[in-house]
């Protein structure tokens, strides 16, 4: 249950990233589809990321020999990630929500008041929920895939910034 | 960070581009000639992002920058897409050209001389091209245009407007000569750039026979205007000029009072007032307030037009 948590904010997350690495890149007025898309990019990309640590986490059982330990182990630091990482996509999500009132005062204070700097936190986020996650972690196991998961989750949006960035240059090329 | 915060010194970007006053044509711009106004300032980061930009034997490349402004103005057109500004101009120009057609029925009605909407310096032309894709305008008889002295930015806001199939159309001129003159003028972010005796010079241009209203949002100056918008700009812009510049666009901004007085002195013909500057009624700014101009027979309908957003209205004089 902790680790699926895990997995549905890591595509969430990966999904507001392809959100934010396409925004900006297109002048046109309707683009609910080059939004959808820029999401589902987003989201397909945490997938990824997601599959290459599930990988990891295979492998390491597979050549660990304390299964029972190294489960509790991992599922523990996931469960004090959440401490972290939950409120953190709740006070996100629910903004997201505000945006749907009909009143443009209120829909532009999220952006400037809560959605701006939650997206400035992003990071220190990423870090303090994997560092409270993995700080008492007892075996070594654990404590890196924490910090895998932790520069799979920081580079994502990094990589998304750098594919939106060359369609950007791609479509302004094509224009000319 | 604080020299770049300096509102004494001009925008990167008022630098790196220049046109003859007269032919609006290109003119050369030496790299470090903009470097050496913002050296002198000790504003190191304006001379970094000078140094990066590309040029041929010192002179900058005129159609990379005109690359890179297409990019900062997508930039900034998410900002205005954040901010909802298409909405917010549609709530002052419903209310203008609903002032206008009960007060002067020959002016922009259907079927009779058209009304024209012009936006000044609109850039890559989001506020038009909102109005044209959002609203019913052009099939009630109004002409969206818009004006800016940047061929570039011309260019790609009828590029963008193709695209879409939007009935609206952009024109690299001068907004105020006899062929693009304006029933209403728009424009956004535009009135810091006129600093001194140049603000109320573009002012007494508005004494155009044919024109009734203004509407010009710019950012609201308050204590919270440079460190929120430096800190949104590194946030959500990438490009080293649109976060400099965009933050010294903050704490360039006229403050209502001068831009009032201003066009109350300079635009006679017009009563002024500023419109939108709390959020509610709290104490709380807006980040863009609006300074309104109209002509003085239309403010009653004006008035009425706005409904219960009236409030929002300061004194019109």
């Amino acid at each position: 249950m902790t680790l699926l948590l895990l997995y549905l904010l890591a595509t969430l997350d990966g999904g507001l990233c392809g959100f934010r690495a396409f925004a900006g890149r297109s002048a046109l007025i309707y683009k609910r589809m080059y939004y959808a898309r820029a999401v589902l990019r987003g989201a397909i990309a945490a997938q990824v990321a997601s599959f290459l640590s599930l990988f990891l986490l295979l492998l390491t059982f597979a050549v660990s020999h304390h299964h029972a330990e190294l489960r509790a182990d991992l599922e523990s630091s996931a469960g004090r990630m959440l401490w972290v990482f939950l409120p953190y996509a709740a006070a996100v999500v629910i903004n997201l929500a505000f945006r749907a009132l009909p009143s443009t005062d209120i829909r532009a204070s999220t952006s400037v008041m809560v959605l701006g700097p939650l997206t400035g936190a992003r990071p220190f986020v990423m870090i303090a929920g994997v560092l409270y996650g993995i700080w008492s972690a007892r075996l070594l196991e654990t404590r890196l895939l924490g910090i895998f998961v932790l520069l799979a989750m920081l580079s994502l949006e990094a990589l998304l910034d750098r594919i939106a960035t060359n369609r950007q240059h791609h479509d302004l090329a094509s224009a000319a | 960070m604080f020299a770049a915060w300096n509102p004494s010194q001009p925008e990167i970007s008022d630098l790196i581009i220049q046109h003859d006053p007269v032919t609006l044509e290109r003119r050369p711009v030496r790299k470090d000639d903009v470097r050496a106004v913002f050296a002198k300032l000790g504003n190191q980061q304006a001379v970094r992002v000078v140094d990066a930009l590309p040029d041929r034997a010192g002179v900058l490349d005129a159609e990379a920058i005109d690359r890179l402004f297409v990019v900062v103005h997508s930039e900034m057109q998410r900002l205005a897409e954040e901010f909802y500004h298409g909405g917010r101009v549609w709530e002052l120009l419903q209310a203008v050209i609903g002032a206008i057609r009960a007060t002067r029925p020959t002016i922009g009605a259907a079927n009779r001389e058209r009304l024209r909407v012009v936006d000044i310096g609109c850039g890559i032309g989001y506020t038009v091209r909102w109005l044209a894709a959002r609203t019913p305008l052009a099939s009630q008889g109004v002409d969206l245009v818009g004006l800016d002295l940047n061929s570039a930015l011309i260019n790609e806001a009828s590029r963008l407007a193709r695209q879409e199939n939007l009935p609206c159309r952009f024109v690299h001129g001068d907004a105020f000569s006899p062929a693009n003159a304006a029933n209403i003028y728009l424009s956004t972010g535009v009135l810091h750039h006129f600093r001194g005796d140049d603000l109320g010079q573009f002012f007494r241009r508005h004494e155009l026979p044919e024109t009734q209203a203004f509407l010009y949002y710019d950012f609201q100056p308050s204590f919270l205007a440079a460190p929120g918008s430096w800190f949104f700009h590194v946030v959500r812009m990438r490009t080293g000029l649109a976060r400099h510049d965009g933050v010294l666009s903050a704490v360039r901004v006229h403050s209502a009072e001068t831009l009032v007085s201003t066009a109350r002195a300079a635009s006679p013909g017009f009563a002024s007032g500023m419109y939108g500057r709390k959020i509610w009624r709290t104490p709380l700014p807006r980040v863009f307030h609006t300074l309104v101009g109209i002509r003085r027979p239309l403010i009653p309908e004006f008035r009425r037009a706005l409904g219960h957003r009236v409030g929002r209205l300061d004194e019109l004089a």
